[in-house]
């Protein structure tokens, strides 16, 4: 029988290894302590309220590319197509009514993400080339339609989703709620269901999973897609924030979205990682920027410092792996 | 400091070692002479190859002494082990798939002394070295290229392309037929007049009598004691081994065959292998085994069948009903499985838990319309299969890479036999199996069978073919040779069919 967290406590050198096993949430609580400690502005409702809106968009891409990390692929196309969704967005939003708008979006999101997946699963080429070529696209497409300068919502819908993305339900900003159910939704399908489960055994063992009869290809094609889906979810919460869609939106996201699922100890090669550490690894990041902008320090310092966070947190799992 | 020359090369005193909570090695003790064959036996899991890995430096001892040449050593890496003259054949492939045979046999050497490698010079003697040995393998192929068979090979000249004095081969001949493991055999025995130290671990007994000069058995990590192999035989090391008699190796057969063949093979013919005009058929109910050579094509033909491989013609009838198989997806949904030779990279996911591993090929049965599973019958499953199969493991949440090999192979052939199949093609069901497990294996099958499965055996262990199979097909050289029915079986009419000659 799996060990209790009582048994692990008492082995030999037991709490040691129960932090490092768990070392995703322990580094984010330490965070939050230290957040609460070194400034009186962190733990009022504004300031986590901010923390949280801010983290949303980037939390939403995230989850995406755990499952696309999960197969041992990557996405590197999805900061810009939230640049290129949240402009669509905006377009539609000031042409066609607000559910037909949201839709579409989506589709166009899953649309683009089956063309990376469309060239991973059938075409054999690297993850890493065909999505770096989707960004570049994206970013280009995106500049194209809003002729480069953003595009704002001027119709009674956007008004509608400019206020929804502000409001907050018992001090939870929506657009986080938004972000948690669908962390809560991944949780979920990498748990129980069977599609959780065939990624992760592609990522483990690629042959051995084509061998166990599972339609490698099919999944390969659906986590780009999934991700395309949730970069257009991103798009509309990000676009919506601000009441705009601009081609210059997602900078770079790509990047926090692999830092975030790889401070939430997921592999790149594949097969390991879960959403709810995935979701640490978004607010880990999150309270970084945060508490470092409490503490007015400038942005380039900032980068130094979430730099060397990726640095040891990624160490620790080496131990845990041991 | 002794300077005195011992009488022993190696001499393992007093090792224990545990993994976390679970205790693998208890105070055991290994001696190994000069110019000596020694085996080490027991069963799945008892640790044979922790207590090899610690001599070679992977694990770290948590008690105990190791003394190589009367002095102690501590080696904390396989490096350390290199420099002291221990060389090791790991019982898993260990091979850099994207390099060469000659960039593998000298990769410890890379960047050891010189800047600059002479890829000729290496080419030319890692081929030498492959050659003295006596198998035809191209030094400057891409490992991945290699058949399983070709790569053990280079394992066992990678660990003798150094100044080994301590050889260690833990189960170097689960890939090997007959006649490649007798080649191996060969050169054991000139090494060890040659001085070398060898530990051998097996789970084919009869070599160990043929090699052997003595042997040690482990029993959960204990060990039973030592003897030359003069003083013992097999029936002893079985009780030795598994702490009890083992009657009889081969159940009866007693599945019902039936008239109407299950599956039929009519002239398939491989794109990219040497398989060409193979045909045959399965009987409900049977256990039709595949014997051969390694390269003759068996394999490949198991992996044509299944969608694996591209087919280039032929047809295939389930039922007598012609069926497409272009993947293993088709071929599952016809309710064929495979349960392929190599394990590692074929077989088993290694970083998954055994739960999550045997459940892959039964999500159909464990789980509901939207694709969820039911926890419950998952546990359902997997634990009874545990159970059955004897996998010695404390949960069935333990990742698979943590299990020892023959428990690992269980794992793979769970993950099949557990399902509901039509045909079902293994290949070399007990590789790394011990003897024990091996009757629970072959009664699986049996069981397998009786429920009116077709059921395709190929095996390089020739005994085990014969005692599990109720007729026998001999390939030679990509096609079908022969045919043995049961009157006929022998290990010489295997052969002679084997190397292409008719029956006498
Ligand atoms: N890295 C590890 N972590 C945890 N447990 C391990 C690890 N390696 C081995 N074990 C456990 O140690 C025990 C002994 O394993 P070992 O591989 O030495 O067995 P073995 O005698 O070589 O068996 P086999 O004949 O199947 O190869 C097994 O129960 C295995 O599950
Ligand atoms: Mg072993």
């Amino acid at each position: 029988m799996a060990l209790t967290i009582k048994e692990q406590l008492s082995s030999p050198g037991g709490i040691l290894k129960f932090l490092i096993k768990h070392n995703t949430i322990f580094i984010f609580i330490l965070l939050v302590i230290f957040s609460a400690l070194i400034s009186d502005v962190f733990f009022t409702s504004v300031n986590l309220s901010n923390l949280l809106k801010q983290v949303s968009g980037i939390g939403i891409i995230s989850i995406g590319m755990l499952i696309v990390i999960l197969t041992g692929g990557i996405d590197l196309s999805v900061g810009s197509m939230v640049a290129l969704l949240a402009v669509t967005f905006a377009i539609l939003v000031n042409t066609v009514v607000l559910p037909l708008a949201i839709l579409l979006t989506i589709l166009i999101g899953f649309g683009l993400g089956s063309v990376a997946g469309y060239l991973v699963a059938f075409q054999k080429m690297a993850p890493f080339i065909a999505t770096l070529a989707l960004m570049t696209v994206a970013r280009g497409l995106g500049f194209i339609y809003s002729k480069g300068s953003p595009i704002t919502f001027k119709t009674a819908g956007g008004e509608f989703m400019s206020n929804f993305a502000n409001n907050s339900i018992l001090g939870i900003p929506n657009i986080a709620i938004v972000f948690f159910i669908i962390v809560i939704l991944a949780m979920v399908m990498l748990r129980y269901n069977v599609f959780g489960r065939l990624i992760i055994a592609m990522g483990s063992n690629e042959e051995a999973s084509r061998l166990s009869g599972i339609k490698v290809n099919k999944y390969k094609f659906l986590v780009y897609a999934i991700s395309g889906s949730l970069a257009a979810i991103a798009a509309i919460v990000v676009a919506s924030r601000t009441n705009l869609g601009s081609p210059n939106m997602g900078m770079a996201w790509e990047l926090d979205a692999i830092a975030a699922v790889v401070i939430g100890g997921a592999s790149l090669n594949g097969g390991k990682g879960t959403a709810l550490n995935t979701l640490m690894g978004v607010l880990i990041l999150g309270l970084i920027g945060n508490i470092l902008n409490l503490l007015n320090v400038p942005s380039y310092p900032q980068q130094v410092v979430k730099g060397a966070i990726i640095i040891f947190a990624v160490l620790l799992q080496r131990f845990e792996s041991k | 400091m002794q300077n005195l020359e011992s009488e022993y090369r190696v001499e393992m005193t007093g090792i224990s070692k545990s993994f976390g909570v679970v205790s693998v090695l208890d105070n055991v003790n290994l001696k190994i002479k000069h110019g000596e064959i020694h085996a080490l036996l027991g069963e799945n899991g008892a640790g044979k190859s922790t207590l090899v890995k610690i001599l070679s430096g992977v694990h770290q001892k948590d008690a105990g002494q190791v003394v190589l040449n009367g002095k102690e050593i501590n080696p904390k890496n396989t490096h350390d082990g290199q420099v002291l003259g221990i060389s090791v054949v790991y019982q898993e492939l260990s091979l850099v798939n994207d390099l060469s045979v000659a960039e593998n046999i000298y990769l410890h050497k890379l960047g050891a002394s010189k800047f600059w490698m002479n890829w000729k010079e290496i080419t030319n003697d890692a081929q030498q070295l492959i050659n003295s040995l006596g198998f035809e393998i191209d030094a400057s192929a891409i490992v991945r290229d290699l058949s399983i068979v070709q790569k053990q090979v280079v394992e066992i000249a990678k660990a003798l392309s150094e100044d080994t004095k301590v050889l260690v081969l833990d189960e170097p001949t689960t890939v090997f037929d007959p006649t490649d493991a007798q080649k191996l055999f060969d050169n054991l025995l000139r090494l060890k007049k040659e001085g070398m130290s060898i530990i051998y671990i097996s789970h084919h007994l009869e070599e160990i009598f043929k090699i052997a000069d003595s042997i040690t058995v482990l029993k959960d990590g204990v060990d039973t004691g030592s003897m030359p192999v003069s003083e013992i035989d097999t029936d002893g090391v079985i009780r030795l081994m598994i702490g009890r008699e083992l009657k009889d190796l081969y159940p009866t057969r007693t599945s019902k065959i039936g008239d109407d063949p299950i599956f039929e093979v009519k002239n398939l013919t491989a794109k990219d292998t040497l398989v060409h005009n193979v045909s045959f058929t399965v009987k409900p109910g049977e256990v039709l085994g595949i014997a051969g050579l390694g390269g003759s094509g068996r394999t490949e033909t198991a992996k044509l069948i299944f969608g694996a491989d591209k087919k280039k013609s032929g047809t295939l009838l389930l039922n007598g009903k012609e069926i497409k198989t272009n993947s293993p997806a088709d071929a599952v949904g016809f309710q064929i499985g495979f349960v392929s030779e190599d394990r590692k990279e074929e077989g088993v996911f290694l970083p998954l838990s055994i739960r999550k591993n045997i459940s892959v090929t039964s999500f159909s049965s464990i789980a509901g319309k939207l694709g969820f599973i039911s926890v419950d019958k998952e546990y359902a499953n997997v634990l009874s299969l545990i159970e059955k199969l004897n996998i010695k493991t404390p949960s069935s949440e333990v990742n698979v890479k943590n299990l020892s090999g023959g428990n690992q192979q269980k794992v793979a052939l769970a993950k099949w036999l557990s399902i509901d199949s039509k045909v079902i093609l293994i290949d070399e069901p007990t590789r790394g199996v011990d003897v024990g497990a091996k009757v629970e294996i072959y009664n699986l099958i049996n069981e397998v069978a009786q429920k009116g499965v077709g059921v395709i055996v190929i095996s390089s262990d020739m005994p085990e073919i014969m005692g599990i199979s109720d007729r026998i097909l001999v390939m030679h050289e990509g096609t079908i040779y022969g045919e043995l029915p049961k009157e006929k079986f022998s290990e010489e009419n295997i052969l002679r069919y084997s190397i292409g000659k008719p029956l006498k």
